[in-house]
């Protein structure tokens, strides 16, 4: 199936690939579909792409990538809802915010989109946890030139 | 809003699916119970708002331009393999 993207154009769908977000992402609740669009095989900044708004795409990463030691805890209801079977088809994604004047890039690590890819069934998942930080920053602030560190925010 | 007074250990339902129940006062602090079907999405208000509005700023395509972005997350790729 084709679809038309604002920041890709047109694009050609896999099928088999959608994935069905049950509730939607926060703010987003109407959007249903989506397709995870890897841009370049090295790069581990994907994109997740609305199917029923073009215009809609969310920039993620897997947040063990940010965060070496993320310990997401998944309660059963999520679990149950997201029809998880087998912890090895559970794949995190981490919505990435990405701004100007000043230029930050931060990491949202209390609400992952959490993926059961067998079934291709997602759900953004709010953490109980209060020590991950909605703005996980990648950058140091008032960055610009400077060399980035990661931090808490 | 519909406002309503409730003793402790008494429910309010929502629709046929959701139930409230008051457990405990302590000082300025409620204690609830809430039984919804695994799809609604239950969240402290303020939460809730806060992660909306980041995902809202998040997907905000006008942020960055076209054409730079993929430079952007080039860069940052580069300083995230780093450490690995």
């Amino acid at each position: 199936m084709n679809i038309a993207t604002s920041r890709f154009g047109q694009i050609d769908v896999d099928e088999s690939k959608i994935i069905d977000m049950r509730g939607g992402i926060l703010g987003f609740e109407h959007l249903k579909k989506y397709i995870l669009h890897m841009q370049d095989e090295k790069n581990p900044f994907w994109w997740f792409q609305s199917l029923d708004d073009g215009k809609v795409a969310f920039v993620v990463i897997n947040p063990f990538i940010a965060k070496h030691d993320y310990e997401p805890v998944i309660d059963d209801n999520d679990r149950k809802l997201l029809e998880i079977e087998n912890a090895e088809h559970v794949v995190l994604l981490a919505i990435v915010t990405i701004l100007q004047n000043p230029f930050s890039v931060s990491v949202n690590l209390r609400a992952p989109i959490v993926v059961n890819a067998e079934k291709k069934i997602a759900k953004q998942v709010v953490l109980e946890d209060q020590t991950y930080a909605i703005r996980y920053y990648l950058t140091t602030a008032g960055s610009g030139d400077e060399a980035f560190t990661a931090r808490d925010n | 809003m519909l406002i309503l007074t409730r003793k402790l250990g008494e429910s309010i339902t929502i629709g046929d699916d959701i139930r409230i129940t008051f457990l405990e006062a302590k000082g300025k602090q409620v204690r609830i119970g809430i039984e919804a079907p695994p799809h609604i999405a239950v969240h402290r208000e303020e939460i809730y708002q806060l992660i909306r509005e980041q995902n809202i700023k998040a997907a905000k395509g006008d942020t960055i331009e076209k054409d730079t972005l993929p430079d952007v997350l080039e860069g940052l790729k580069n300083l995230l393999l780093k450490d690995q």
